[in-house]
């Protein structure tokens, strides 16, 4: 079994990781902003865009719906940020890491599940027609995803005979699981787009549902809810680094430095395929889900498992 | 002040803007949009997300009174923009952002404003609990008969002295409902809607009704339109919901359909039919999420505008190729509202609505790709329109978001345009 | 162990709390506005809180038989290269026989809506 040679540091050094991520979340954004600009020939509004929008949302006023139940509504909204700060937590940045859990990737997953509360308590908190349609799309599209996801995450942890994230990085020294394990890997982002309702996986604030779990909301609420989808969306792609593509692991470069253009890698291609795909329907795509990608995620574990014990 | 300040100048700069398209005003809202973009200003979906509620031509009294509630729904800082024709959009947006920038004003209206939405007193009267209504007093009347969901009574009722011109059911009788079959509905019990304690806020609960399967399942009501993003403007479709199925329907025009302006009347010379055509390819390409093929469409339908050909020439012709090639617009659309050749003859539809939407995404493309080769005129806009009436009988029984989908397959005709453009 | 994780959470909640307060100062109005919900201006008939009909009751209980199952995949994940053939061979009959009832679920038509 492979060492771990991840340092735990200090709890203080929790700030940082949330700037980087919120940095990453920003970075996520103005990319998506410069790409619909020059899809759509806009004259303005390239990659200080997002800027432009929290200030916009900061000076927009809140609102609430006729006996809307407000509370659900602002957890389901707030609780996109907070989740993707602690999934961000068990992910080393290179040698060092927050929260060293022998269980790391159980927590990702507990962290992503989540998710499907609260894009549900937003939609149903709203008292609008929209986002209760937009909020059971996003359970139906859960259904689909989740399954094949967990699956998915369960590849690099038998590999690694661990379900620590550190000993998952360490075991690819030779060989990036990505390589002997693409199935899992592509699994995995569909997983993560479907968590960051992002693309594909936006039904749920759809144009046909007229924003869906966002249409009623504004200010503050809706700002929150936006930054942590991108936040998400960024966790997720930095999850994939040390679970698929080798950690820190390449030449020249220090192993902090390779962990970030990874993520930045992995969250551009993200990015930038929402404007190149259709929304998936969640009726449609809970049968591929479901007849595609699970028992292509199971066969994936099973090569996995096989190549393992044969090796020995 | 100076941060407040330079809080509105950065937030101006990511403006959105509610559109507001006024029947017949279809050149202006084409134009607007086009203008926003220049200045990288979006159009909001809702008015939650909206600043600028951008009103296109002269709005009727219902759409008017719509415009309203709308207004009172936007959280401000808000403006209004009167955007009278396709010549006036720029000084339009210039004044709306002018006023955008006037933090102390929008303070003021924040504080001024009502904090709470009008609420009728009684709204406990099944389907007709809603606008036009103000003022009247129902609390003694039996509406029962209404029934909220069943409409099959409209024929032998008389609402004249009930419903004042606001109400939206007075457009039914302008739509051809006699062979409608709504009978199936009639099971449901809404005698219930009685005391105050079932309406919080002045607000009835939703009522249960059986579904296909026999399970008591709450009906919700949604209007799709007039002011929805990617929706052919001035359709109303009165929609009865269980969970996202349309169990029912009922489509209406705003103001009846007779306050709208021409198309032509208002804009020298003909538009285009291909632009036209263009602008319904973008609202079906931006419903099934393919945002750069709707935005290559939209760009293709403003260079059109401009007198372009060549520009739009090579945009269609790369849509027509990723259209047809693309596996995955194809498994998003198909099977989306079959129509077969019986089907396009009990609805008097015209050909090009045959098969699913994938295959009437195909021939929308195909069509913009020969009126733009100028290879073959086409149908000017407004022949073998597809007749509105007839789209609650389509999308009966249908969830949401294929509801949206069948609509924007169907290719339909802005509305008044329809006869003027058509006889030119 | 998990300090990191507490160290994050307020963080999380930091940056929340820290977006109202902001808001709250740059916004036009501190105190939200309600409002009716949105329906192109319609005035609603009913609260949309209601007994929603989802359609795909069936697939989410197929999705809890199998989520229970993950219950053991992590577990079972860590021991793998201990135990050997067998607990592959283990594992697999069992997801086996569920992917079996998938494809029965699927027939039946549970992942098809509409």
């Amino acid at each position: 079994m492979p060492e771990t040679v991840l340092t735990t540091v200090p709890a203080g050094w929790a700030a940082l990781a949330g700037i980087v991520l919120c940095t990453l979340a920003f970075f996520a954004a103005a990319l998506d902003s410069a790409l619909s600009a020059r899809a759509e020939g806009a004259g303005r509004g390239g990659w200080l865009a997002p800027a432009w929008s929290t200030a916009r949302l900061l000076r927009q006023r809140r609102r609430t719906v006729v006996a809307a139940d407000t509370l659900l509504l602002r957890v389901g909204a707030a609780g996109m940020l907070v989740g993707s700060f602690l999934m961000v937590a068990v992910i080393p940045l290179g040698r060092w890491t927050l929260a060293d859990l022998d269980v790391g990737v159980v927590w990702f997953n507990t962290v992503d599940v989540m998710v499907w509360a609260l894009v549900w308590l937003a939609g149903w908190g709203a008292n609008s027609v929209h986002g209760l349609v937009g909020g059971y799309r996003f359970l139906a599209h859960g259904l689909a995803y989740e399954l094949p996801l967990m699956f998915a995450l369960v590849a690099p942890a038998i590999a690694a005979g661990s379900l620590r994230v550190g000993d998952a990085a360490g075991a690819q020294d030779r060989l990036w699981f990505v390589v002997w394990m693409p199935v899992a890997f592509v699994i995995f982002l569909v997983g993560v787009t479907g968590f960051s309702v992002w693309g594909p996986f936006a039904a749920a604030l759809g144009a046909d549902v007229a924003g869906g779990v966002l249409a009623e909301l504004s200010g503050v609420d809706r700002l929150v809810m936006q930054a942590g989808r991108y936040a998400f969306l960024a966790a997720g792609a930095a999850f994939s680094v040390p679970l698929f593509l080798g950690g820190g692991a390449g030449p020249f470069l220090p192993e902090w430095a390779w962990v970030a253009v990874k993520t930045v890698a992995v969250l551009a291609v993200l990015v930038w395929l929402r404007r190149k795909l259709p929304v998936f329907r969640p009726d449609r795509f809970l049968e591929i889900g479901w007849v595609v990608l699970l028992p292509a995620a199971v066969a994936q574990d099973l090569v996995v498992s096989l190549v393992v014990v044969w090796k020995g | 002040m100076g941060l407040t300040d330079a809080l509105a100048g950065l937030a101006l700069r990511a403006t959105r803007v509610l559109v507001v398209e006024a029947p017949g005003q279809w050149p202006t809202r084409v134009v607007l949009e086009e203008k926003m973009l220049r200045r990288g200003w979006r159009p909001a979906w809702t008015p939650g997300d909206a600043d600028v509620l951008a009103v296109c031509g002269v709005p009727g009294p219902e759409l008017a009174q719509l415009v309203e509630r709308l207004w009172e729904q936007m959280p401000g800082p808000r403006v209004r923009a009167a955007v009278t024709s396709p010549t006036a959009v720029t000084s339009a947006l210039n004044e709306a952002a002018a006023l955008l920038l006037d933090t102390p004003a929008h303070r003021t209206d924040a504080r001024e404003r009502a904090q709470k939405p009008q609420i009728p007193a009684v709204m406990d009267h099944g389907g007709h609990g809603e606008m036009g209504n103000h003022g009247m007093d129902h609390s003694g009347m039996n509406h029962g008969g209404h029934g909220g969901m069943d409409h099959s009574s409209h024929g032998g009722m008389d609402h004249g002295d009930t419903d004042q011109p606001l109400s939206g059911d007075e457009d039914h009788q302008n739509m051809d409902h006699s062979g409608t079959d709504h009978g199936g509905h009639g099971g449901m019990d809404h005698s219930s809607h009685g005391g105050m304690d079932m309406a919080p806020e002045g607000i009835p609960l939703a009522q249960g009704g059986e579904d296909r399967d026999g399970l008591g399942v709450d009906v919700l009501h949604l209007p799709l339109g007039p002011v929805l993003p990617f929706w052919p403007a001035g359709l109303v479709l009165h929609c009865s919901l269980q969970g996202d199925v349309v169990i029912d329907a009922d489509a209406a025009v705003v103001d009846g359909g007779s306050h709208g302006v021409g198309i032509r009347s208002r804009h020298s010379g003909l538009v285009p039919a291909a632009a036209v055509r263009c602008d319904n390819l973008v609202a079906l390409l931006a419903l099934v999420g393919t945002q750069d093929l709707a935005a290559r469409a939209r760009s293709a339908r403003d260079a059109l505008l401009r007198g372009d050909r060549a520009g739009p020439q090579r945009a269609v012709e790369r849509l027509h190729r990723v259209v047809r090639r693309s596996i995955i617009l194809r498994w998003s659309l198909r099977g989306v509202l079959p129509l077969t050749p019986a089907d396009l003859e009990r609805h008097s539809l015209p050909d090009r609505c045959l098969g699913d939407a994938y295959d009437r995404l195909l021939s929308l493309v195909e069509r913009v790709r020969a009126e733009v080769n100028g290879a073959n005129p086409g149908a000017p806009v407004g022949t073998e329109r597809v007749p509105w009436d007839v789209v609650p009988h389509l999308v009966t029984g249908l969830e949401i978001g294929t509801v949206r989908l069948a609509v924007a397959s169907l290719d339909l005709d802005p509305f008044p345009a329809v006869h003027e453009v058509g006889h030119a | 162990m998990y300090s990191g994780i507490v160290a994050m959470a307020l963080m999380a909640v930091f940056a929340v709390v820290f977006l109202y307060a902001l808001h709250r100062l740059t916004a036009v109005a501190a105190s939200p506005v309600e409002v009716l919900p949105a329906q192109s201006g319609w005035m609603p008939q009913e609260h949309a809180l209601s007994r929603f009909h989802v359609r795909w009751y069936m697939a989410s209980i197929v999705f809890l038989a199998f989520d229970v199952e993950m219950l053991f995949m992590y577990p079972w994940a860590v021991i793998v290269i201990e135990r050997g053939l067998s607990a592959v061979v283990e594992m697999f009959l069992f997801l086996g026989a569920l992917l079996v009832a998938v494809v029965w679920a699927w027939r039946e038509g549970a992942f098809r809506w509409a």
